[in-house]
């Protein structure tokens, strides 16, 4: 067990250091954060935003019904980042396999004695801790503006939101390193985890169109139900256990997926 | 022979596509159809019996097919990948059934009231609701799943009206987002959804108390001076009283002169059209029973006199002696002395006629003064070309054109009066006439009072002792059996009876969930700091890191 663990450690290491000393991700960062920053400003800020609206609804006199401007802000912003999170999270698990295969050194990984699945299971977690680094400062200036809210707002709902999005980051991650696993080309595997994201994002709209049971059972598999669903501010267990069953299954498949890779060989 | 074999093969591989295809399609086409009989289970058995053939093709052309280790290996992977795929659908599936929700939001504002959480755990028969819109708000759908969430005999269906004109003319929807209740043969409208008017939990409880609550309301008919009576036939009421009970009340007779107290289970006294006058006894029976919470139904015809002016006098009412004459009932071919009414005051019971007819055979008009505490509200309004004439001694209308009143008149009056508390210590009732939210011309949902039945002595409940209201007017004829079910009559009389119950008013209090009212408040300076943070800062050290270990990389 020590050994498996201190196996995970070591490929998560290397991941790690992999990104931290890459352009690439860095460029990945500022991408995200830019695009993040704008709709912070544009949601609240700007001539449309929240805080002017709201300040022209105080001036009319309309006090019915109450708005809360914190919490109204956190879920629309949070929307946008799952939103934005669709375009950034396949360029980040788009290298994790195809990468390695490219270079040649999956040869290594897949008969190296490590098992397949502690190998994968340390790419996911260096790939969810990037990510986690990328959301985390967004908390800061969310956290500013919070604080100057009045009556002040507690930071459950926005701690919750950060949350989710990490979490479903680490299931999006997970099916897309899964996906990498398949082929050699980085571009092929960012396009094919974008395409099963986007219909995971929209699958309740297909469920509803079917209807029944079955479509009952497809909307449950809907990321934005279950996202949405946590970033209101309810913890739903069937919704995490979705984001969990992403997270185990991209695992287990890309074990299977490097396991067949080596038979292949063979 | 050799060769035909190869030939064979090269072919045959490729049919075995056949079989997930053939799958695939059968599966598709079943859950479209929803019903697997024939076609879709033909395709699917079809599929499976092509891949056996498959596997007997291989097993036949490579006899060491199955002991190969690729073959195991994959096989393996599959049957892995299945047993993982039907465990994780089995736990999710567990996770939807056995599905916990906390509410993490400041006020709970996506939990329902411990009211509505109470009623509807304890919902024995099925409950439906049916919305008959064609797009449904995800907020409303929020709050019916949370009461589906706790019990599964609630459920909801919206419909689309243009789609399903059989249902919609069942349900008599009058307009796109009319919300209903329905428990067993019961079914109740509760709302009509606008896109500013989101469906309120408050009434939709209340309204799944009400269909399950089984007690039929009682309405008495009071009888014994000629009035119309409950049996089927020529100026009966027997059509009214059917359509009562489908209502969810119960029709009887009341004869007050055995024992003249109004029974404690009435919720709406009927008086229609008593021939003869009635006892003084019976009479101040009427006046206890108007000081507490009920309803009493005044129809009263021209040309009699049941002796209630001193009672309608405690009301400010009037009943004129003369006969409404409306030009417009003879042109129509009803016969002279039909009154036609197509404008209706502003109350809760005319609400929602627009310029619709009803129609009543010989009215009266029906006079009110204002009596402080008393809300009042013109409920039947005739056209201004009515003229009200005198009856003479021997039957014949005296028509005066100097001296007849010319309409508008109002033949029919509906009036409350707050029911004042025992007199109790506090020997000040107080003097400012309360404003009864049923009588202004919008009540909103919030500002209805209602007796909360929370044990906790607010002051609302001391003050709310429900209402006594009153409906009079100066004609039967417009209930009786044959002219109630066309136009707006029935319309007219069962609303009435609604309003008189108060059933809409016994309601819960439930407070809707709201959040708390909130501003963010930054000066320029925070924001600009913040703006600063998130568009300049944080993108200019990703980016200057990256062109630093890129410089350092060449």
């Amino acid at each position: 067990m020590g050994i498996v663990l201190s196996n995970i450690i070591a490929i998560y290491r290397r991941e790690l250091q992999s990104y931290f000393a890459s352009p690439f991700a860095y460029i990945i960062a500022g991408v995200f954060w830019l695009l993040s920053g704008f709709f912070f400003v544009s949601i609240l800020f700007s001539p449309e935003g929240l805080i002017a609206q709201v300040a022209v609804r105080d001036q009319v006199g309309i006090t019915e019904p109450p708005i809360d401007v914190a919490y109204q802000f956190l879920t629309v912003f949070l929307g946008v980042l799952g939103s934005l999170a669709l375009f950034i999270l396949p360029m980040l698990s788009m290298g994790l396999y195809s990468e390695e295969r490219k270079r040649g050194t999956i040869e290594l990984l897949a008969t190296s004695p490590v098992t397949n699945w502690a190998v994968a299971l340390g790419k996911l977690l260096g790939v969810v801790t990037f990510f986690t680094t990328l959301v985390l400062p967004l908390m800061i200036y969310q956290a500013i503006a919070l604080s100057a809210a009045n009556p002040s707002a507690p930071p459950t709902v926005m701690l919750l939101g950060h949350f989710a999005l990490i979490l479903m980051g680490a299931g999006i991650l997970s099916l897309g390193m899964f996906i990498s696993s398949l082929t050699d080309s980085t571009i092929v595997a960012a396009i094919l985890t974008f395409g099963l994201i986007l219909l995971l994002w929209v699958v309740d709209l297909i469920a509803g169109a079917i209807g029944g049971p079955v479509g009952a059972a497809l909307g449950h598999l809907s990321l934005v139900k279950n996202y949405t669903n946590l970033t209101q501010g309810i913890v739903d267990t069937s919704s995490l256990i979705v984001f969990l069953t992403y997270i185990v299954l991209g695992l287990f498949l890309t074990a299977q997926s490097i396991e067949a890779f080596r038979f292949q060989r063979n | 022979m050799k060769l035909t074999k190869q030939f064979n093969w090269t072919h045959l591989k490729w049919l075995f596509w056949l079989s997930p295809m053939l799958v695939i399609t059968g599966a598709i086409a079943g859950m479209v159809a929803g019903s697997w009989v024939g076609i879709p289970s033909g395709l699917i058995v079809a599929g499976l019996v092509i891949f056996g053939l498959w596997l007997a093709f291989l097993i036949y052309t490579q006899p060491n097919f199955w002991s190969r280790r690729s073959t195991q290996s994959g096989t393996n992977a599959i049957l892995a990948t299945l047993a993982v795929l039907a465990i994780l659908g089995m736990v999710n599936f567990l996770a939807v059934r056995f599905n916990h929700r906390i509410d993490l939001t400041e006020n709970q504002i996506f939990t329902l009231s411990p009211q509505s959480q109470e009623i509807t755990q304890n919902l024995q028969q099925p409950v439906k609701v049916t919305i008959f819109s064609a797009t449904p708000n995800p907020i409303d759908q929020q709050l019916l799943d949370n009461y589906r969430r706790l019990n599964s005999n609630f459920s909801y269906q919206y419909l689309d009206p243009q789609k399903e004109p059989g249902l919609a003319r069942e349900y008599q929807v009058q307009t796109i987002g009319d919300v209903f209740v329905e428990s067993g043969t019961n079914r109740r409208s509760i709302q009509t959804l606008t896109p500013e008017e989101k469906l309120s939990e408050r009434r939709l409880t209340n309204g799944i108390a009400q269909i399950t609550n089984s007690q039929p309301q009682k309405v008495y008919f009071l009888q014994g001076h000629g009035e119309r009576s409950l049996e089927g036939g020529q100026g009966g009421f027997a059509q009214a009283s059917q359509r009562l009970t489908e209502e969810g009340f119960q029709g009887a007779p009341l004869n007050l002169a055995e024992n003249p107290e109004v029974p404690a289970d009435t919720t709406v006294l009927v008086i229609a059209s008593p021939q003869r006058a009635l006892l003084e006894s019976e009479v101040s029976a009427l006046r206890n029973y108007l000081k507490r919470k009920g309803g009493l139904m005044l129809l009263i015809d021209p040309q009699t006199d049941p002796k209630l002016n001193p009672l309608l006098e405690e009301w400010g009412l009037q009943m004129s002696d003369r006969i409404v004459i409306d030009p417009a009932g003879e042109a129509s071919g009803l016969g002279p002395g039909v009154t036609i009414i197509n404008q209706y005051g502003d109350h809760p019971i005319t609400r929602g006629f627009g310029n619709g007819i009803s129609f009543y055979p010989l009215a009266r008009p029906v006079q009110q003064r204002q009596i402080e505490g008393i809300q009042a509200a013109s409920l039947l309004i005739t056209s201004d070309r009515t003229t009200a004439q005198q009856v003479a001694e021997n039957g014949e209308l005296k028509f005066d054109a100097a001296t007849d009143p010319k309409g508008p008149f109002a033949i029919g009056y509906a009036l409350s009066r707050a029911v004042q508390p025992e007199p109790a210590p506090s020997p000040s009732p107080s003097p400012s006439p309360s404003p009864s939210p049923e009588a202004s011309p919008a009540p909103s949902p919030t500002a209805e009072a209602s007796p909360s039945p929370s044990p906790s002595p607010s002051p609302e409940a001391t003050e709310n002792q429900g209402e006594s209201r009153l409906v009079v007017i100066g004609n039967s004829g417009f209930a009786t059996d044959g002219i109630f079910g066309q136009q707006l009559n029935s319309d007219v009389f069962l609303n009435s009876m609604g309003w008189l119950s108060q059933r809409d008013d016994q309601v819960l209090a439930i407070r809707p969930k709201e959040v708390n009212n909130r501003r963010i408040v930054m000066s320029p300076q925070q924001q600009l700091s913040a703006a600063g943070l998130s568009l300049a800062l944080l993108p200019a050290i990703a980016f200057t890191t990256a062109g630093f270990v890129w410089w350092k990389r060449r």
